[in-house]
């Protein structure tokens, strides 16, 4: 069936798109005396003298030749192999668009919680305006705005990296609505929540800025510790509950290791670090997790491992972050650079010299900055409302109630009887987001110059280049058919009621 | 305890040193422009090839970096005059009689290609390879106008007048500097008809299987050979280097492991990387001697940004330096908001003009029988010539550059000549003799009266609110905003002397294709000449001429273009121009109205940069570069 569907999608976009091109346009109007020439040779590349319906098999002919070893998606207008060329837009396509969908999923699914469980208080009014505010922003005109305030203008402040009080109060006030809108309570409680969210905020920005702390970012042990402390607090809450201690003091002594190695470990974060060493460590991190979970506790050891391991993996991240920041100073001194960090356009800084690892990483790291904040601020609010109608619908099952009568406390409740059962209707679209990833984010791409499947399939229409258009789109409809598929998997593995069988 | 006691010690000290270290050098003062020594170039498209010779590869970017890397005989400047660049050589006519016209190219002595190697006439020779269909064949390298088979050497240098005209192998002189080819009668453009240097030596070795960069003498053996290949026509040998040439050039992703040899080449600059689909790098060329001095650029990235928005900010941000945008109001305005960047206007090659159909185009056989058809029967063709007549006298040409062009590139004026440019030599004479005036003169509403008046002749019941002649017009698409807009200042200015304009039929993509069709009546759209020469504009007037879309046909004319493909002088020239522009205004055939608006953005810092209209357009002048 699937096959199908692939077959007969394919033929009638073949045709479609060989009628409706005219691949000698730009020669018929062309003044060159070479001009007859120029056609006879296009027509015998392009194969124009045969019929659509006909060049169509021959196309497949290369397609079907996968089967024997031999898979030929033709070339392009270029010369280069078409399979060739998907096979560098691909992993283009994915650093520009997996960590957006994730971040998207991961603060959407978060963010629709928590307007979930204040359902029609001001958060949840606030959020409910503003993930359609965002939802309705065309990306083309939130790029351009990212780039003038977060790139040029932000580069322009690091110039001079010094907070005028107008924008130290306005972040502060922003700061402190904010959290005490998050965090609710009675109107005295919310309004000390507020006070206490602006004057810490007022006091970190204003020490930042007086110490040029933008020029230079860094986090320092101390402030790593505090993090990863903070981190073990708030993993453990949500996994486990605080009053389960004993997994509370894996995770804390985790943390600790992680400051107590703080040092040692920057000893290998030297220049010719690789990728194969992060891996390394990340892989030691997940032991030390693991470690610390099977430890400390005899009950319950599987959440236990779960947790500690998140904490250090957590750590460990807030550790090589560190790292990064304080690279960035270094960084913008290049001659490559010249003082503007962030970037507006591209995948990589071409002037950037080769062979060090944190420039290198710093300056993918901030070229992915404002494609991933744009992609993140218009997927989220699909997540942001469909997790929360899904939670809400949960919310009101009767084996709530039940779980609730039990005397379970209101965490387990949310998080492991309500939580999950609302991800199952949101697996649907996650599944179709990412197959949509690999189909490319085209505007994105453009306006961010990245060249991934989304620029070839632009290239393909606009310069009417059909093995191109035939390799995108087979390559794209595949991967729908198959993340309905994975949709199914994923639908057994969080509902039980569901097998997989006959 | 203790132990955690001390290691927050020594953490509080790790932190107060970090601080420290970090609070001495707090002061950021921003590098001086002055020092810069790189210029990052806007390219809207990515590198796909070394080399652009090929009919698949020739894309703007491409040739681009193939002019940066290498020096060729002359080269076109912002004034469209083909400049020679004595440095590297000089040629000149030897012969010139009715069978047997001559041309020699001398290399002067000493010039190296970035190897080492010297560059000789053995060099020169490839372009003969590369543009000869007959050597093609009789080296068994394929026939170039099969339509089934692509030549081993896919070059797009087959078909033109060096193909049609060469005579015999071009001869090399003793001392191996001089190469004179023949013609069998003279050629208009044999200035831009002869041949480039191309490094020989490395498609030889590149073809014997060699990988790195060999020594001078290894790579004069090489030369040596490729002398042999080709004079003995070793099919063999050839399909070797066909193949390197044909493919192997065809990079997108250059880095140290490319094969050098790939990178050998005469230019001032050579490629030193290249990222897939974003960005390539070239560097200074320490051996460069084959053109005009640098002005101390160490490196030039062409980087690729489509969008010209995304491009534009890139200019604000510093990430870019010179950007040739979009050219149309807000881009320019957006433009020239930036601080620290310069805007320069200018023009693009391309100029748009209005065409009105006289007969049946060259690749019909039915008749055109519209209002506009030329005729034996004096009468009907009186009566076509006069609505013809109206229809450009009522043309809205001032008010089309006025409201579309000049927001763009204040400097805009109308173009008046079907041959030359405004600016070029000969212009302003052909404008005052060709009886172009008639089209010209007075204000609009009185050119559009006197149209009014020409088709009330024929068509008593014509006025501003009665519109009696349809005429089917041809354009671009309407994703083209200009053109769309042209169009409705068109119908709006034309229905004031009683044409209804429509374009019920066309106006869609694909509309190139419909030039040959005989059922629209006139059309507008640009030519985009890219090289100055004197038979440039033939195939569009000459009876058979291959881009005659309307019909036109004149014996004057083709007499006179007949001519125009002999040696003439200036005068001369300008003489036959002016026959052929007589004509096209007394029949009313063609207008042109505007040159299309280029807009060069770049950082003010960057000096000599003066964008020119034809090909390499930008880079022509990338060695008088410099912050």
């Amino acid at each position: 069936m699937l096959f199908v569907i692939l077959l007969g999608s394919s033929f009638l976009i073949y045709n479609l798109a060989a009628i409706a091109s005219d691949p000698l346009e730009e020669l018929r109007v062309s003044s060159d005396p070479k001009v007859k020439q120029q056609i006879l040779v296009l027509i015998r590349d392009l194969q124009l003298n045969v019929p659509p319906p006909l060049r169509y098999f021959n196309w497949l002919k290369g397609v079907l030749g996968g089967f024997v070893g031999d898979f030929n998606l033709g070339l392009t207008r270029s010369h280069e192999s078409v399979a060739d060329a998907i096979g560098h837009a691909i992993p283009i396509s994915i650093r520009l668009v997996l960590g957006a969908t994730i971040l998207a999923i991961v603060l959407g699914i978060t963010v629709g919680i928590v307007t979930a469980l204040r359902q029609y208080s001001k958060f949840d009014y606030a959020m409910t305006f503003l993930s359609f505010l965002f939802f309705s922003l065309p990306i083309f005109w939130v790029a351009v705005l990212l780039k003038e305030y977060l790139a040029i203008g932000f580069n322009d402040f690091l110039a001079d990296p010094v907070l005028s009080w107008p924008w130290l109060l306005g972040l502060s006030v922003f700061a402190g609505v904010f959290w005490s809108s998050v965090l609710g309570g009675s109107r005295s409680q919310v309004f000390l929540k507020f006070g206490i969210a602006f004057s810490a905020n007022a006091l970190v920005l204003f020490l930042l800025s007086e110490t040029h702390w933008f020029a230079q970012p860094a986090l320092g042990p101390l402030v790593v510790f505090a993090m990863s402390l903070g981190v073990a607090f708030v993993v453990t809450h949500l996994s486990v509950g605080l009053s389960n201690r004993k997994v509370l003091y894996g995770s804390l002594s985790v943390s600790v290791l992680g400051f107590a190695l703080y040092l040692p470990v920057q000893q290998l974060f030297t220049k010719q670090f690789s990728d194969l060493t992060l891996w390394g460590l990340f892989a030691a991190s997940l032991l030390v997790g693991i470690t610390a979970g099977y430890f400390s506790t005899k009950i319950d050891r599987g959440a236990a491992i779960r947790t500690t391991s998140l904490v250090a993996l957590l750590t460990f991240g807030i550790i090589y972050v560190d790292r990064l920041m304080r690279t960035w100073k270094s960084y913008s001194e290049t001659d490559a650079i010249n003082y503007r960090p962030v970037p507006t356009v591209g995948e990589a800084n071409s002037l950037l010299e080769p062979g060090n690892y944190w420039f290198t990483t710093l300056d993918s790291a901030l070229h992915l900055f404002l494609p991933t904040v744009a992609l993140t601020i218009i997927s989220f609010a699909g997540y942001v409302r469909f997790s929360r109608g899904s939670l809400l619908e949960v919310l009101n099952q009767d084996y709530i109630r039940t779980a609730r009568a039990k005397g379970l406390t209101e965490r387990t409740v949310i998080m492991r009887h309500a939580f999950r059962n609302a991800l199952i209707p949101l697996t649907t679209i996650i599944a179709a987001d990412f197959a949509g990833v690999i189909g490319g984010a085209i505007i994105t791409e453009r306006v961010f110059g990245w060249v991934g499947m989304g620029t070839l399939f632009n290239k393909a229409i606009g310069g009417q280049d059909l093995n191109l258009l035939m390799g995108v789109f087979f390559v794209t409809s595949s991967l729908a058919v198959l993340a309905n598929l994975v949709a199914d998997l994923l639908y057994s593995a969080l509902d039980p009621r569901i097998r997989i069988g006959k | 305890m203790k132990a955690t006691r001390i290691a927050r010690a020594i953490a509080v000290a790790a932190v107060g040193a970090l601080t420290v270290t970090g609070v001495s050098t707090l002061v950021v003062n921003p590098a001086d422009a002055a020092v810069r020594s790189t210029v990052v170039v806007v390219s809207s498209n990515a590198m796909t090839s070394l080399n652009p010779g090929t009919p698949d590869t020739n894309l703007t970017i491409n040739a681009d970096i193939a002019y940066v890397t290498g020096m060729g005989f002359n080269y076109y400047n912002d004034q469209r005059n083909l400049v020679q660049n004595k440095v590297l050589g000089s040629y000149k006519i030897v012969k010139n009689t009715a069978s047997d016209f001559r041309v020699a190219y001398t290399l002067n002595a000493g010039k190296v290609w970035s190897d080492g190697t010297p560059i000789t006439g053995v060099d020169l020779l490839l372009s003969h390879v590369l543009s000869s269909g007959a050597y093609s064949k009789a080296a068994g390298l394929g026939d170039p106008s099969n339509t089934e088979v692509a030549p081993l050497f896919n070059s797009g240098g087959y078909g033109g007048p060096y193909d049609s005209h060469v005579v015999g192998l071009p001869t090399l002189s003793a001392d191996k500097m001089t190469v004179t080819v023949r013609y069998d009668a003279f050629q208009p453009d044999w200035q831009i008809m002869g041949p480039g240097v191309a490094p020989v030596h490395a498609l030889e070795l590149m073809a014997a299987g060699k990988k790195t960069l060999q020594s001078v003498s290894a790579n004069n053996t090489a030369k040596a050979k490729f002398l042999t290949d080709f004079k003995t026509k070793n099919s063999a040998s050839l399909k070797k280097i066909a193949n390197i040439w044909s493919n192997d050039y065809n990079i997108a992703t250059i880095s140290s492991s490319t094969n050098p040899l790939l990178l050998v080449s005469n230019g001032a600059y050579i490629v030193k990387s290249a990222v897939s689909g974003q960005s390539t790098t070239l560097v200074l060329n320490p051996k460069y001697n084959s053109g005009p001095k640098t002005s101390g650029l160490k490196t030039i990235v062409f980087k690729y940004i489509d969008d010209p928005t995304a491009a534009a900010q890139a200019l604000k941000n510093g990430e870019i330096n010179v950007f040739q945008g979009q050219a149309d109001a807000s881009s320019v305005a957006q433009l020239k908001a930036m601080s620290g960047v310069t805007v320069a206007g200018g023009t693009s090659a391309c100029f748009e003009h209005v065409d009105l159909r006289q007969g049946a185009g060259p690749g019909t056989s039915d008749d055109y029988t519209g209002p506009f058809a030329a005729s034996n029967n004096a009468t009907k063709n009186a009566k076509a010539r006069a609505l013809r007549t109206a229809f450009l006298l009522a043309y809205p040409r001032q008010e089309i550059l006025d409201k579309l062009v000049k927001p763009i590139n204040s400097k805009a004026v109308l173009v008046n000549s079907s041959f030359l440019l405004p600016g070029q030599t000969g212009y302003n004479t052909i404008v005052a003799k060709s009886g172009v005036s008639k089209f010209t003169a007075g204000t609009q509403a009185a050119r559009t009266a006197a149209a009014l008046e020409l088709v009330k002749n024929y068509y008593p019941s014509a006025s501003a609110s009665n519109q009696v002649v349809d005429i089917d017009m041809l354009w671009g698409s309407r994703a083209n905003t200009r053109r769309a807009a042209e169009f409705e200042l068109v119908v709006a200015a034309e229905a004031k002397a009683g044409f209804n304009v429509t374009d019920t039929m066309y106006g869609a993509d694909g509309w190139g294709g419909e030039l040959d069709n005989n059922d629209y009546d006139a059309a507008f759209f640009a030519w985009c000449p890219t090289a100055v020469s004197q038979t440039g504009s033939n195939a569009n007037f000459q009876s058979d001429g291959s881009n005659n879309h309307i019909g036109f046909a004149s014996d004057s004319v083709d007499n006179a273009t007949h001519t125009l493909e002999t040696k003439l002088s200036d005068a001369q020239i300008t003489a036959q121009y002016l026959i052929v522009e007589k004509k096209l205004i007394s029949d009313a055939v063609t207008l042109p109205i505007f040159q299309h608006p280029a807009v060069t953005g770049y950082t003010s810092a960057l000096k000599g940069v003066k964008p020119a209209p034809l090909s390499p357009n930008l880079v022509w002048n990338f060695w008088q570069w410099h912050f």
